[in-house]
């Protein structure tokens, strides 16, 4: 925040040079950072080579249970996402000047996310290399995909919302990158302006800037809520007990925003101790942001109500007997954990001093990240385990290229992370000093 | 001949650009360039509202339009019964028609934007203009919007 009587000119030269320190020459811990996270991402790369030369076969995963940890992680990041277009655009359109502080990386983090995700039907195909046999064109019979299936959705709203997210990031950072461009030479300066597309910040510039803005957000923001329905349908169009309700789409964006406001504290926390931005990401934007937090965790905690009712009510004998199993079976572990991390734990911060203490938010978010992939996890499994005929009942428990594969993805996205903060302004220049101007 | 204003201050600035207008100078012939954007400069300068909005809609008109077109036609280019549903089967294509017109609606008005803001501009990428954090008002002979 800016003090009171400090001069607008001052204050915006601090705020640049403070970005440009955290983008200075890294300290040797990041170096091993980037190192360890790198190593975890090349071995998922390896075990996925592995799996593609071996076959599924390698893989926990068979029947009944043919869809495991790749689609739980497919879900997980999906929903990692989602929470960085609720920042980015639709508390832009809800004027909620808090957000500032996180867009930048917010939507760093979206982008990546959902490039994590993307990988995670490729792996799951197990004949990647085919995997444009999932793109609408006619095959060599004339054959057109089904329309009608969610899977293919899948795949139109999980594209489109990697390209709009993808526009909105970068558009976005145009002015900053022309500041940046002021400070840097060489060869830096060059790439600079190149991305920065020869910003000067006139009139014309601005006037079509904001309202492309305001267009995007308001794209971004149904289409957030769409992502997430699709693949929620993914499993709801389906009539397998545990997975055909109707509430899974509410269900999942709800939860998915969860998530994804865990991650944003998981990320963001260690950022701003590092590269010291104690000074813009202050406690009240967490107080804030920890809010979003409870929200959400209420309404996943009143949807995990529900979908209990739902079975108890609806007299379906199949439905009963999978909320049952869910509860005390196989996995009931898996699914009080789940509850403990989803529900129990985010409930403290209706506490004022939690919500504003930061290494509780810290371990708290790992907490919940760790808590929503069990929630898919449990989702996704334990309704294939237990379906209609016993005699097609089984077990799954993931084997060494899942665990792999997914220690992979978590390195992929910290290490494209970890890029970002040194090579892209970490937070949005021009609307912190815009807020300050006010 | 330009005539050229700097200010660090944003009111300072506001200030010289309503006098300025007030003075008689045609407000087509002023470039304003500022750090970040500054909504009362186009009250001032009585600026039309962007045409960018054509974009956004005729690019999210396209999608709709598109999603459903090709969907359909698909669907009977080899008519099959799928799960015992129409061929035609609205309520699924609903939502490719969706993804399409936010797709087609976000990417044109990203295209909009670099048509009516002439970015990128390489001869600035070559040699950038930069204005610091600095409000700067320009005056030309010639108009220039």
């Amino acid at each position: 925040m800016k003090p009171e009587n400090m001069k607008e000119l001052e204050y915006n030269s601090i705020l640049e040079q403070d970005i440009l320190d955290a983008m200075r020459k890294p300290h040797p811990i990041y170096w091993l950072a980037l190192f360890i996270c790198a190593s975890f991402f090349v071995l998922g790369m390896i075990t996925w080579v592995i799996q593609m030369l071996k076959g599924m076969g390698i893989a926990g995963i068979n029947n009944p249970v043919g869809w495991g940890v790749y689609i739980t992680d497919f879900v997980f990041w999906v929903g990692i996402a989602h929470s960085g277009t609720l920042i980015s655009a639709v508390l832009f359109l809800f004027r909620a000047k808090f957000r500032n502080v996180f867009n930048r990386s917010a939507e760093a983090m979206t982008v990546f996310a959902v490039m994590t995700a993307g990988l995670f039907p490729l792996i799951h195909l197990g004949r990647s290399w085919l995997f444009y046999w999932l793109f609408p064109y006619p095959n060599q019979r004339q054959l057109w995909v089904n329309f009608q299936s969610p899977l293919v959705w899948d795949v139109f709203a999980v594209s489109t919302y990697f390209t709009i997210s993808a526009i909105f990031w970068y558009v976005g950072m145009v002015p900053d990158l022309a500041i940046i461009r002021r400070f840097t030479s060489g060869i830096r300066k060059k790439i600079y302006s190149f991305f920065s597309l020869g910003w000067t910040g006139s009139l014309k510039q601005w006037r079509h800037y904001t309202r492309l803005y305001m267009f995007l957000a308001a794209f971004a923001t149904p289409l957030v809520i769409s992502v997430h329905s699709v693949v929620s349908w993914d499993f709801a169009m389906s009539i397998i007990p545990g997975w055909h309700t109707t509430i899974f789409a509410p269900y999942f964006v709800a939860g998915a925003i969860f998530s994804g406001t865990a991650m944003v504290l998981t990320l963001i926390i260690p950022m701003r101790k590092i590269f010291r931005m104690e000074k813009y990401i202050t406690v009240d934007h967490f107080d804030k942001i920890s809010k979003i937090l409870l929200f959400t965790s209420l309404i996943v905690a009143y949807s995990y109500v529900v979908e209990f009712a739902l079975a108890f009510y609806g007299g379906h004998k199949f439905e009963e007997s999978h909320f049952l199993y869910r509860l005390l079976g196989d996995y009931r572990y898996l699914y009080w954990l789940m509850v403990l991390c989803n529900v129990i734990l985010p409930f403290t911060l209706f506490v004022g001093k939690l919500r504003r203490n930061i290494p509780y938010l810290f371990v708290l978010s790992l907490f919940v990240n760790v808590g929503m992939w069990l929630e898919r996890f449990v989702i996704i499994v334990s309704s294939l385990a237990k379906d209609f005929d016993p005699y097609n009942w089984g077990i799954y428990i993931p084997r060494w290229p899942e665990v792999f594969i997914t220690l992979g993805s978590f390195g992929m996205f910290f290490t494209f992370f970890l890029i970002f903060t040194k090579v892209l302004p970490i937070l949005s220049l021009t609307e912190i000093k815009e807020e300050a101007a006010e | 001949m330009k005539n050229q204003y700097r200010f660090d201050e944003k009111h300072q600035f506001l200030e010289k650009l309503e006098n300025l207008i007030k003075d008689g100078v045609s407000s087509k012939k002023i470039i304003t360039y500022t750090p970040y954007p500054v909504h009362e400069v186009e009250h001032i300068l009585k600026v039309k509202a962007s045409p960018l909005r054509f974009f956004t809609l005729i690019g999210a008109l396209a999608g709709l339009l598109f999603g459903f077109l090709f969907t359909i036609w698909a669907s009977l280019d080899w008519p099959i019964i799928r799960g015992g549903k129409p061929i035609v089967a609205l309520p699924a294509f609903i939502i490719i028609a969706f993804e399409l017109t936010v797709l087609f609606g976000g990417v044109i008005s990203f295209i909009g934007y670099l048509l009516l803001s002439r970015l990128p501009d390489f001869s600035k990428i070559q040699n950038p203009e930069e204005y610091g954090n600095q409000f700067v008002i320009q005056i030309q002979d010639g108009e220039t919007r």
